[in-house]
């Protein structure tokens, strides 16, 4: 198996493998165990200069945990807070020792689950009750500004109500047999001036779409049956497992390892010539703090790459999407504005993987062949991501977040920006592709065509395009497939406009919304459980009924 | 933070007027009867749903046996059951390796006759005005105006309650796998005559690959083509109203032209509209091109294929290709024997132009039933391990009709610059599950700069730098997309033109890469001859 190295795709040949690596041992709570692993000698200057120049900002990034936890006793917290909070909150009593938290206890949950649907359904419940502590494990004591993301694991109910093994980077402190346990933050914001806040929306303040869907501006005179769209006015919602951050904020995490074998968290693609930036190897029951200046605007991956694809295929995994606070609806300030934004995360689910996990064990990823069993998009399957389930909460959280939904507009692809009239934008919405997971996805969409801008933050040209060493077309183009090889990010425009090849007497009649599917392509990901087809990685987009206007 | 929810008012003051809150309150009940309705129409349907599976295991096991003995029948040897037993680590069985064997046979086609064209006749008028007959759509008016309800409801447009309703709500994944809606007779809503259209139906039988190996197919089939693999192409008009009116058999199945834009119901998807159980007439026209303007124009290459338990469909050979030909603009002649691949685009030479098709064969996959999976069984249609790699196509105007071939690539040509004639236009699709690389090269193996990208997914690549001037080609622009390499994957469609250096001979090398680790699991050369 050959993991996947994010493929810069820019022009320089991008030696992503140089991981800048720190910990800090909570127990001691000193600065010491900083190791700043410069792997695989760097092309030149940013090196050099790291070594030589005083504090910059990079230094934060390359020293991460080091620095970190000098700037946080800074900050007025007391040197000792942050080790000693930190300590307390592991010793709980349940977690206190890693090898005895294995063995027994595992055993019976970690086999059976896979199949045996009933059974392991009333399973969530019982087990938190007879857990040992029978209270969960208390959280560390928060310091302001820094996100604690705690390892966990437990089991996940899968689209055929099958329990598979999981671990995650979670918000809170939660047991294997907890029976919501946090494998995934809910999203948090690290903003400009210094803020952490847990907020599902960005931008902060802004209008919340009803049901995820912005509503027009007014009806588009020249264009009966379309509309005007909103600039800079309607919120985004995020799934869980994305952290967003605004340039120019210090992104600080402290990641407390909750688990009985080594896990480290780590920002890829977020350093100078797409270095990578983690907080090094994380033991059993310690905790390390990470802190680096903001990236630049864009869409990042953060996995623990400990047996690479192993860990992040149990779902140690999440996107970081950077915006610019003063473009809070632009890819990048200057390029692409839109709508709103999606961000699509992708996954594979190997539950083989997840059991001989669970048991214990250690996968070896070229001996035990990957075979993907679930198929997840924002951790949704099936009927759950299509928001056709009988749980109302749960259909919400899919509209909100993955189905895309707007009304028709006319737009021109040379240039997405302000209208003609004030308030309104010529252009359509973000998708972020986002492809943490290990198989390679096709992405693609009924209805519109997608407008391609950007693959893992290289803004692809509008002219001077050319074929890459391996094949692709960098230029911004339609797609009604796009590619997304794991590790991949492409950030799309859907147009959100009239399904070009309908009949007109069609378009002109319709009074209720058009929903068009969108599906990876790669079939065999659109299973569930070997079968159930459409159960796996799918969605739909909805292309709004015409509004009989106000006064119109 | 405001939440906004009745933000259609241009005016940003936030207090409602009478009739605004009369409105709402007359929503609010609307949407609670709505609600009563539907959980009416849920617990009926949960009772229908028992009945449903009891109706389709019995009908399982029934068809089950047929293919058994329809196997038994052609292959004189009885072939086990495709096992829907849910066993729980997806252990791979070994995959039965069905012997190569002559075809010709038995046909295992259980039910079709070729019938007859239906009702509308292949009307190819080249300027019609399509708008004129609104023939044989028995209740459709057409209404061109949204109606004007006084009821306001921004996210949540009236929804029929009855049958119809796309969006129903389910128990379980695999209620909602086993029981897509199946209209026996769906209406084409605002039926027009169409300039061109096309008669499908479906076809099961045993076809030889060019490797002699045979495995039962599935495909469309028209009453020209013959049964063949892959389904006969079609090749409509920008501008123009293309019908197709399948029939199909052995389940239901639909027909989805992907690429193409139409409205959700002849989009031909399963659980976004209906499956089709006894006829239907898609009916959609391809948007017709602007020269220079990047957001107009179909021309270019697409496929269709059943999106009914697609996975398995599609891999059972259940599509074909479609190709858009651009209107003529006065601005961009047309030279005899050549055809412009979009309205400004390049002109290429009509009689070598080829379509090449990457597709991949899992022999297990082969033996399964056309519902395999969407009981909740697991069949192992997570695993795609294909064992055989073709290469489908040939040269257009060159594949032969009739009854059990399959088109296989053997060789292409490509003109050479210089000559009378236009360059060779290749369109490549890949109707593969896995991701691909193809290669031009000498033949030595040596990478040749030769194929040049001039659109992708039906739609050109042009400079679009400069806002509201007109988009010229790649080419035009100065920065022709010319490789020697293209990476590509499922569903991907690229229309290259052939630039050989000079004449002699050269290959076309397609690699299959495993969907995980990106190792080469299949490899296919045809030459490619430059004259
Ligand atoms: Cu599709
Ligand atoms: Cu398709």
């Amino acid at each position: 198996m050959t993991e996947q190295i994010p493929e810069p795709d820019h022009g320089t040949t991008g030696s992503a493998a140089s991981e800048l690596a720190a910990t800090v041992s909570a127990d001691t709570g000193s600065a010491v165990a900083a190791t700043a692993d410069v792997a695989g000698a760097e092309a030149g200057q940013p090196d050099g200069t790291a070594e030589t120049a005083s504090v910059g900002r990079w230094h934060f990034l390359k020293y991460g945990a080091a620095a970190g936890l000098g700037a946080l006793a800074l900050g007025g917290l007391g040197g000792a807070a942050p080790a000693q909070a930190t300590a307390a909150g592991l010793r709980s009593p349940a977690r206190s020792a890693p090898s005895t938290v294995r063995a027994p206890g595992i055993a019976p949950a970690g086999r059976a689950p896979a199949n045996n649907t009933q059974a392991n359904n009333t399973q969530a419940g019982g087990t938190q009750a007879g857990a040992a502590t029978g209270t969960r494990p208390s959280a560390v004591v928060p310091i302001p500004g820094v996100l604690d993301l705690y390892i966990n694991e437990g089991y996940l109910k899968m689209v055929d109500d099958s329990l598979v093994y999981h671990r995650g980077f979670g918000d809170r402190p939660t047991g294997l047999r907890d029976a919501s346990p946090s494998l995934a933050v809910v999203p948090k914001v690290f903003t400009a001036d210094g803020r952490l806040e847990e907020s599902r929306t960005y931008p902060l303040g802004a209008a919340l779409p009803p049901r995820g869907t912005p509503l027009p501006y007014g009806p588009d005179p020249a264009n009966p049956g379309q509309y005007f769209i909103r600039r800079n006015h309607w919120a985004s919602y995020f799934p869980a497992r994305n952290i967003i951050a605004e340039t120019g904020s210090m992104l600080r995490f402290r990641v407390h390892n909750r688990l009985a074998k080594e896990h480290e968290f780590v920002l890829h693609d977020v350093g100078p010539n797409h270095a990578d930036a983690g907080t090094g190897p994380i033991a059993p029951g310690q905790s390390a703090l990470l802190e680096l200046p903001c990236p630049p605007a864009g869409t990042y991956i953060y996995t623990d790459p400990t047996n690479a694809p192993v860990e992040r295929t149990l779902g140690l995994f999440g996107a970081l999407v950077v915006m610019d606070p003063v473009h809070q609806w632009d890819i990048t300030p200057g390029k692409a504005s839109f709508e709103r934004q999606w961000v699509w995360m992708c996954h594979a689910v190997e539950s083989n993987w997840a059991s001989i996990e669970a048991a214990g064990g250690t996968v070896d990823p070229l001996q035990t062949k990957a075979v993907p069993r679930y198929f997840t998009l924002n951790g949704r399957s099936g009927y759950e991501s299509l928001a056709m389930t009988r749980n109302d909460a749960l259909n919400l959280a899919s509209e909100e977040e993955t189905l895309v939904s707007g009304y028709p507009r006319q737009l021109d692809v040379r240039q997405f920006g302000e209208g003609s009239t004030a308030g309104t934008l010529r252009g359509g919405q973000l998708v972020r592709l986002i492809n943490p997971g290990i198989v390679y996805h096709q992405i693609h969409f009924h209805g519109n065509h997608l407008w391609t801008v950007r693959r893992n933050n290289y803004h692809w040209p509008r002219s001077d395009g050319y074929v890459d060493q391996q094949g692709h077309v960098v230029l911004q183009q339609w797609e009604d497939v796009v590619e997304l090889e794991p590790m991949d990010r492409k950030d799309c425009i859907i147009p959100v406009k009239r399904p070009p090849d309908s009949l007109e007497q069609v378009w002109n009649a319709r009074t209720t919304d058009w929903e068009y599917p969108m599906h990876c392509h790669a079939e065999p990901s659109q299973t569930a459980a070997g079968g159930m087809y459409p159960g796996g990685l799918v969605a739909h987009w909805n292309l709004k009924a015409p509004i009989p206007w106000e006064g119109a | 933070m405001s939440n906004v929810t009745v933000p259609l008012r241009r005016d940003p003051d936030d207090r409602k007027s009478t009739k605004q809150a009369e409105r709402e309150a007359e929503q609010a009940r609307k949407r609670a009867a709505e609600e009563r309705k539907r959980q009416e129409a849920e617990r009926k349907r949960d009772e229908a749903a028992r009945k449903r599976e009891e109706d389709r295991k019995k009908r399982e096991a029934e068809a089950r046996k047929k293919k058994d003995d329809d196997d038994r029948k052609r292959r004189g040897k009885p072939t086990t059951a495709p096992t829907p037993k849910p066993t729980s680590a997806p252990t791979p069985r070994p995959t039965a390796q069905p012997t190569p064997q002559p075809t010709a046979s038995a046909t295992a086609g259980p039910t079709q006759q070729p019938t007859p064209q239906p009702t509308e006749a292949p009307t190819s008028s080249p300027t019609g005005e399509p708008s004129a007959g609104p023939t044989d759509g028995p209740s459709e008016q057409p209404t061109p105006e949204p109606s004007q309800q006084p009821t306001q409801q921004p996210t949540r447009g009236p929804r029929p309650d009855d049958d119809e309703m796309p969006r129903h709500r389910f128990r379980s994944q695999v209620d909602f796998s086993s029981d897509q809606l199946d209209l026996d007779r769906p209406v084409t809503e605002f039926r027009q005559t169409p300039h061109s259209s096309v008669y499908l139906e479906v076809f099961n039988r045993d076809l030889r690959f060019d490797d002699g190996a045979t495995f039962e197919m599935w495909s469309f089939d028209s009453p020209q083509s013959g049964r063949g693999f892959p389904g006969p192409l079609i090749r409509p008009l920008e501008g123009e109203i293309f019908h197709a009116t399948v029939h199909p058999s052995m389940g239901p199945h639909t027909i989805h032209w992907h690429g193409l834009e139409p409205d959700p119901r002849n989009d031909g998807v399963g659980h976004t509209s209906f499956e089709i159980g006894g006829t239907y007439t898609y009916q959609w026209a391809p948007e017709p091109g602007r020269p220079g303007d990047p957001n107009y124009g179909a021309a270019g290459t697409y496929f269709y294929h059943c999106h009914v338990n697609t996975v398995l469909h599609a891999q059972m050979g259940m599509f074909g290709p479609v190709i858009v030909d651009p209107v003529v603009h006065p601005d961009y002649p047309v030279t005899p024997g050549a055809r412009r691949a979009f309205v400004d685009g390049p002109e290429y030479d009509i009689d070598t132009e080829s379509i090449v098709i990457p597709y991949s064969l899992d022999p297990r996959w082969h033996e399964m039933h056309h519902a395999a999976g969407l009981s909740g069984e697991d069949v192992g249609l997570n695993r795609f391990e294909p064992k055989h790699f073709y290469l489908i196509g040939g040269e257009l105007t060159r594949r032969r009709s009739g009854d059990n071939r399959v088109w296989s690539l053997s060789a292409l040509r490509a003109n050479v610059a210089g000559g009378a004639k236009k360059p060779t236009l290749l369109r490549i699709l890949n109707a593969n599950y896995l991701p691909n690389h193809m290669h031009f090269t000498t033949a030595d193996g040596e990478p040749v700069r030769m194929a040049e990208l001039i659109a992708h997914d039906g739609r050109p690549f042009r400079d679009t730098s400069v806002p509201g001037a007109p988009a010229p080609t790649c080419r035009e622009a100065g920065y022709p997309l010319l490789t020697s390499v293209l990476a590509f994957g499922a569903a991907e469609r690229y229309d290259v033109i052939l630039h050989p250096p000079e004449p002699g001979e050269y290959r076309l090398r397609v690699e299959w890469e495993d969907w995980i680790t990106g190792e080469i699991l299949g490899v296919r050369e045809v030459p490619i001859t430059a004259a």
